[in-house]
């Protein structure tokens, strides 16, 4: 287990500075961020002055060692709109996002697990057929249609919730069930096919031959082996849930990292889009990380291999 | 009891973590205005955002700010000033103001502001603005003197872009202090900034002018429009601004807001490469480019593609400019006309150029008219290819590099100064980054407009400009654009002119 816990930290650390290079170089590609800092009507000279200040006039190699020597240290620079320190404006849109993530996920399962199972245990039946059918429709609906959808049914009409925002409960359901909904379909496949495969196999028949009620068949013998594929799947569609996680935070006005992205790329804040592209990826990887722990805890044979 | 245990801990901490309900406030007293991005600072002069202008008028005053229904320039914090000689103006200032630490506001303050501002050292964005201003200086408590470089016509529209902070502020608090606090002598007063989410401000009851009706404002961040149309109509803002004109109709039938437009100080053209900055091209040659200004049908664009969201002009000047011609009169469509000009320049069977399009949440609707006048162009024989370019920041880049011709979609907001000057020189003179325009003659009016303080010769050098900026066809003229604004209809309020929300003067409908 140690030795690929280590693995895994080099892994990272190679991950980590290739995203954060290849973040470097793209941004330095896309344009010159004094162009949108200053006002329209600058005069050169000040160009010129703002580009010596942020350290734009020395060569690229240069740039980068300054920026990987100082982060190594925590301190990814100040933002260059607002004078904030990069790093503290990262990590305080971090929970927002984390949480509607996580909300997002619980919806998923919510979905997915009782559908998937019935979908397997009904094969081919009406319920089965509409799940499908449900899965199709929920996979092609893109996130952005779906959460203003949501929000003309419920906020406009029903007015039984609030449009956008964030900080009460009711804040939370309409983006989780926006962002679930895109991760359901594919888990619910899952699940249903994994289910499917699983009943096949010759332990489930002798958990049957000694009398075993279906539902203990199901839940305690069956289930637990499908569990596998779905938590690793679930684990690699995350960096796909932060994603999809951008979209649903600019739709519902969420104060997330992802917007807080999106919004530095478009100013070309490089000190901002780096901190959060490193620590976006440091959670990525980090999830991943937990998911193998995860199912070394719920599949024995791993464990005792490692 | 492990899984249970743990099951436990998870809610815990999920509880834990959840964020505190908000301040209270009840739904009567407060009002609520929603932003599309946030600002970076409460430092209005470091800053290059509308939106920093904005939230800046509601904390801050200025020395002038506009009468929204004159148009002109009225006193605010200054009572009264004049011009002692072509490069000095003197100040009178309002008495008895106080900011809301407490501290007056005298001609101390005024000079601080002006020195932060001007001092290079202190790298603010909005230096640019008063570049001609040579220094302050106190004659007593409640007058200052101005000197500039030069004769500065715009001085008095300048006022109105500047706000007023506190000298013990800036003395003793300083710079990374004031990015986060700002103490202004202005209506309302910052309670709660949660970035990109909300500022929650309430009301200034010592303040020197007429107290808002509402005791708090909320302005919340909502990047997406459709969500805030849709939280105008469910009753959780009461003022937006920047509505696409298609979505003038959902908003006027909800039963429960409206919409409210205005011309805004913003004039859209398509500017054509006469000065050959992206090399040689056939808008070099007068004929062409007269040509394509005769193909468009611009007052039917503006019917039917902008919901009549459109005041056509003759040249760039908007009518709400000083020096505006109104005598003038813009291009008609004349295609039998424009294909002789055509042949007559040498492209008897059409010329093919390309077209640099994008901005489009600056100018709402502008890929739709584009369209149209494309087709325009191609019936009198100017084939344009489109090339669209989606980000504003690459945009702005290429023209200003002098990169985006023969012919592009611009449009330009005159920094808010009301006044020919303001778009001439940046958009239409020999050299200028926004420019693809040159033309010794013009210039000389330019430079000859902005070195006297006298209106009545102004007026006639901008006439003369407007009439050789038309002859020439420098670019494709196109309209002064409208703002539309949605307004719930629990509150009154009138859509301002020059795009700077006051939730101030906002009140509640009477029934």
């Amino acid at each position: 287990m140690r030795r690929y816990i280590v693995r895994q930290l080099v892994q990272f650390v190679v991950v980590v500075v290739g995203i954060s290079m290849l973040s470097f170089a793209i941004l330095h590609v896309i344009g010159d961020p004094v162009l949108l800092l200053l006002p329209q009507n600058a005069g050169r000279e000040e160009f010129e002055r703002y580009r010596r200040l942020l350290g734009l006039d020395q060569p690229l190699p240069v740039q980068y060692w300054k920026f990987v020597s100082r982060a190594v240290t925590g301190d990814f620079g100040k933002s260059w709109y607002g004078d904030v320190p990069a790093f503290p404006l990262v990590l305080e849109r971090m929970p927002p996002t984390i949480y509607l993530t996580f909300a997002g996920l619980g919806v998923a399962l919510a979905i997915a697990l009782p559908l998937g199972i019935l979908s397997a245990l009904r094969r081919h039946s009406f319920v089965d057929n509409l799940c499908t059918a449900l899965a199709v429709a929920g996979q092609a609906m893109p996130i952005f249609w779906l959460g203003i959808m949501l929000i003309i049914l419920f906020a406009v009409r029903l007015r039984i919730l609030p449009a956008s925002g964030y900080g009460t409960w009711q804040h939370f359901v309409m983006p989780a069930f926006t962002l679930g909904a895109f991760l359901a379909p594919i888990t619910m496949r899952l699940v249903r096919s994994g289910l499917i495969e699983v009943l096949n196999q010759e332990y489930i028949k002798t958990a049957r031959a000694k009398g075993l009620g279906e539902r203990l068949v199901v839940v305690k013998h069956a289930f637990r082996n499908v569990c596998i594929p779905v938590i690793t799947v679930l684990g690699l569609q995350f960096g796909q849930l932060l994603g999809g996680a951008i979209v649903t935070e600019t739709v519902f006005a969420w104060p997330g990292v992802a917007t807080l992205t999106v919004e530095s790329i478009r100013n070309q804040d490089f000190p901002v889009v780096q901190c959060a592209v490193v620590l976006l990826a440091l959670i990525i990887v980090a999830v991943n990380l937990c998911v193998d722990v995860i199912v070394g805890f719920v599949d024995p044979r791993i464990r005792v291999r490692a | 009891m492990g899984r249970s245990r743990l099951a436990m801990l998870l809610l815990l901490a999920l509880v834990l973590v959840l964020p505190a309900a908000p301040v209270a406030q009840t739904k009567d007293d407060t009002l609520v205005y929603a932003l599309q991005s946030d600002v970076d600072s409460w430092d209005p002069p470091n800053s290059v955002l509308r939106e920093a202008i904005i939230l800046g008028y509601h904390v801050f005053d200025h020395l002038a700010v506009r009468d929204l229904k004159t148009g002109r320039v009225a006193p605010h914090l200054a009572t009264s000033w004049k011009a002692l000689d072509d490069t000095t103006w003197e100040v009178k200032l309002r008495k008895g103001v106080r900011f809301h630490d407490g501290h007056p506001f005298t001609a101390a303050a005024v000079k601080a502001t002006f020195d932060r501002v001007l001092n290079p050292e202190n790298k603010l964005t909005a230096r640019g603005n008063h570049a001609k201003i040579k220094s302050v200086e106190i004659v007593n408590d409640h007058t200052v003197r101005f000197r500039t470089d030069g004769p500065y016509p715009l001085f008095v529209e300048r006022m109105t872009a500047q706000v007023m902070q506190s000298d013990k502020i800036i003395k003793e608090k300083g710079h990374q202090w004031m990015q986060e606090n700002p103490i202004g002598t202005g209506p309302y007063k910052l309670v709660k900034w949660s970035r990109k989410q909300e500022h929650l401000l309430v009301r200034n009851d010592d303040y020197w002018g007429a107290k808002p009706a509402f005791k708090h404002v909320r302005i919340r961040i909502i990047p997406e429009m459709a969500t805030q149309i849709a939280e105008l109509i469910s009753g959780g803002v009461d003022v937006i601004k920047a509505v696409p004109p298609d979505q003038m109709d959902v908003i006027d039938k909800s039963g429960r807001a409206r919409t409210s437009t205005s011309p805004i100080l913003r004039t859209a053209m398509l500017q054509l490469d006469q000065a050959g900055r992206s090399g040689k091209n056939p808008f070099q040659d007068v004929r062409v480019r007269r040509a394509a200004n005769l193909a468009a049908d611009m007052d039917a664009i503006i019917k039917h593609v902008l919901n009549g969201l459109g005041d056509r002009t003759a040249t760039g000047v908007n009518p709400m400019a000083f020096g505006f011609d109104a005598s003038l009169k813009p291009y008609r469509q004349d295609l039998a006309q424009a294909r002789k000009l055509l042949a007559d320049a040498g492209f008897p069977n059409g010329v093919d150029v390309r077209f640099r399009t994008g901005l489009q949440i600056v100018e709402p609707g502008v890929l739709q008219t584009n369209e149209v006048i494309v087709a325009d162009l191609a019936k009198a024989g100017i084939r344009a290819q489109q090339n669209h370019m989606g980000e504003v920041g690459p945009y702005v880049a290429q023209v200003k590099e002098g990169k985006a011709g023969p012919m592009f979609n611009w449009s330009w907001g005159y920094y808010s100064v009301f006044d020919a000057d303001a778009i001439l020189y940046d958009v239409f003179k020999c050299n200028e980054a926004y420019s693809y325009y040159c033309n010794k003659e013009l210039d000389d009016l330019i430079i000859s407009g902005r070195s006297t303080l006298d209106p009545k010769k102004r007026t006639d050098i901008y006439v003369k400009a407007q009439k050789l900026l038309f002859d020439d066809a420098a670019y494709i003229y196109k309209w002064g654009l409208r703002g539309v604004w949605g307004i719930s209809s629990r509150v009154d309020y009138t859509a301002p002119r020059d795009e700077i929300d006051r939730m101030f003067i906002v009140t509640p409908r009477k029934k």
